[in-house]
């Protein structure tokens, strides 16, 4: 008899998360995960400085997160409302915990951003009052960059899960989600950091630090491919709900998003750039920042094709 | 020898394993004999009473003051013609469709997906009833509870920027000792309402005898909201 009945109506239009919230999951993708290459890094390598990787980290970290977070609150119903979510809290919401590691991971991003700008901070006579601040926190710095490390882990998984969540459709609803947004939330932040760090803080292309980072960026890409076939292969095999979302991959809008922005992009043109074109090319300056470009747009892309596509193909 | 040896231990495994999870699954039998006294707000929607009146929509949207266009529950038209329409199993103006509605609300799970994603608790059951309800106070307006509700039962309400669904009318007529407005409302009885945890209630003595369904059963979040099918054998 279950199934013999069935409604198709709903008493809401339209996707219930439009593209503000992609773009927050892009943003706290990109600070998460600069902040994991950066930090793996300086503890990896045992660096005390504040090198040009770092400093492009934090700030990268800090401004995103917080442009994430003005994505949140304008997409609320009423935005005045937004304190709510910091007052009350249910444990058993991923969003309430996000929220959580939220709390505790801007901060730390802002007071990281001071370790990394003492120097400059010192420079300009307005800031002087930060000062005293940086003093302050300067004898907690490891264990302080190690929870960072961690909250910044959190954050990049807590946005799959936070999606993942939501039952109703196939293509959001899979346990490789959190794995999937943080390969893609790391391979993105440092292809963020790493642009700015050569651009703005003057890091030499060949350095040794992004040498590291250039060999790293290939097997989480190559995680990141295999994540995305498991979703598919699961959507493919799986229940009558599951194969009618498989549809996502292969028709609509959705499916022309995903073949030319993540594939395409995404993922074949960073590769072409660095294995198919002239070695003059491919280690020039142009190239460097043009894979960059392409695997954060690549990124964005996935992030749009998962929130749309997985909220229009309900079941 | 040594094959004995390990069955013994194996069998000693079981008992001191039976020992430490025996009382653990003793006391969710505690909780079940707590809750028995807890009514459980179930309502009956017969398809074979329905005409599609929609009176039941219109005495709702009185009864909780909702903005026009705005509704806690829906009439879908599945199959038969109206006058004017045309009949959305067949397509044709006139067609010898049978004529079959179906009520679209909020299923008051028993395992709410609405409530468990809700970050405030302003998506909540309320104590007292068991009934998923609203604090309106506490809606941050995230639209959580409206993505992760299979049944796309959930709405933003304009009137007061923040979500809601059908909660029975808890706070309107059930508080004043009255049956929910579309219960009320309908003449054909195809709305049936009551506690089914009353062994006396006319909804269980109508679910002992009737054939009911729940909607989308696989997501297991077991709705209150059940269903008396129009079922024709030989179709």
């Amino acid at each position: 008899m279950d199934g013999s009945m069935e409604f198709t109506m709903g008493l809401s239009e339209g996707v219930a998360w439009p593209w503000p919230i992609a773009v927050y999951l892009f943003l706290a993708g990109i600070s998460g995960g600069a902040l994991v290459v950066a930090l793996a890094i300086r503890f990896f390598k045992g660096q005390t400085a504040n090198t040009p990787l770092y400093k492009a980290a934090a700030l990268i970290s800090f401004v995103t997160i917080s442009l994430g977070m003005l994505c949140l609150v304008l997409d609320l119903t009423n935005p005045l409302f937004f304190w709510r979510i910091l007052v009350f809290y249910n444990f058993t919401s991923v969003m309430s915990l996000g929220v959580i590691a939220l709390c505790a991971y801007i901060p730390l991003t802002a007071v990281l951003c001071l370790y990394a700008f003492e120097d400059e901070i010192k420079a300009i006579p307005a800031l002087s009052i930060l000062l005293p601040v940086i003093k302050l926190l300067k004898p907690i710095r490891r264990p302080l960059e190690i929870l960072t490390l961690i909250l910044a882990v959190s954050v990049c998984a807590y946005t799959g899960f936070l999606i993942s969540a939501l039952i109703r459709f196939p293509l959001i609803n899979t346990a490789v989600l959190p794995a999937l947004f943080i390969a893609s939330g790391v391979s993105a932040g440092a292809a963020a950091s790493k642009m700015v760090s050569v651009l703005v803080f003057k890091e030499d292309i060949h350095s040794s630090e992004l040498k590291l980072l250039h060999g790293a960026e290939w097997p989480i890409m190559i995680a990141e491919i295999l994540f995305i076939v498991m979703i598919a292969m699961s959507l493919a095999t799986g229940n009558e709900g599951a194969q009618s979302a498989f549809a996502a991959f292969t028709s609509g809008v959705w499916a022309n998003l995903f073949w030319v922005g993540v594939v395409g992009v995404g993922f074949l043109g960073p590769i072409l750039v660095n294995f198919f074109t002239g070695k003059t090319f491919s280690h020039s300056a142009k190239a460097f920042y043009l894979s960059g470009v392409c695997v954060i747009s690549g990124m964005m892309c996935l992030r749009l094709f998962i929130l749309y596509a997985g909220q229009t193909y309900a079941i | 020898m040594s094959e004995n040896i390990e069955r013994r231990r194996f069998l000693k495994g079981i008992g001191a394993a039976s020992l430490i999870m025996g009382p653990m699954g003793c006391t969710s039998v505690k909780e079940d004999s707590n809750n028995a006294n807890k009514p459980h707000y179930v309502m009956v929607f017969d398809q074979n009473k329905c005409t599609g009146c929609g009176e039941c929509k219109q005495a709702c949207n009185a009864a909780n003051n909702l903005p026009e266009g705005v509704s806690k529950c829906l009439m879908e038209h599945q199959s038969g013609g109206v006058e004017g329409q045309a009949c959305p199993h067949c397509g044709k103006e006139e067609c010898n469709c049978e004529r079959k509605f179906v009520r679209v609300s909020c299923q008051q799970c028993k395992n709410a997906p609405c409530v468990t994603v809700c970050p405030t608790g302003a998506a909540h059951k309320d104590p007292e009833t068991g009934i998923v309800t609203m604090d309106d106070s506490k809606c941050a307006g995230c639209k959580y509870c409206i993505g992760a509700c299979p049944y796309n039962a959930r709405f933003i309400n304009e009137n007061t920027d923040v979500a809601d669904n059908c909660d029975f009318c808890l706070t309107s007529k059930l508080a004043k000792g009255e049956l929910p407005a579309c219960v009320q409302q309908c003449k054909y009885d195809a709305l049936v309402f009551g506690d089914s945890n009353d062994p006396n209630s006319y909804v269980n003595k109508l679910l002992a005898v009737k054939d009911s369904v729940r909607m989308k059963p696989q997501f297991g979040t077991e709705p209150s909201l059940r269903y008396i099918p129009v079922v024709k054998l030989g179709v």
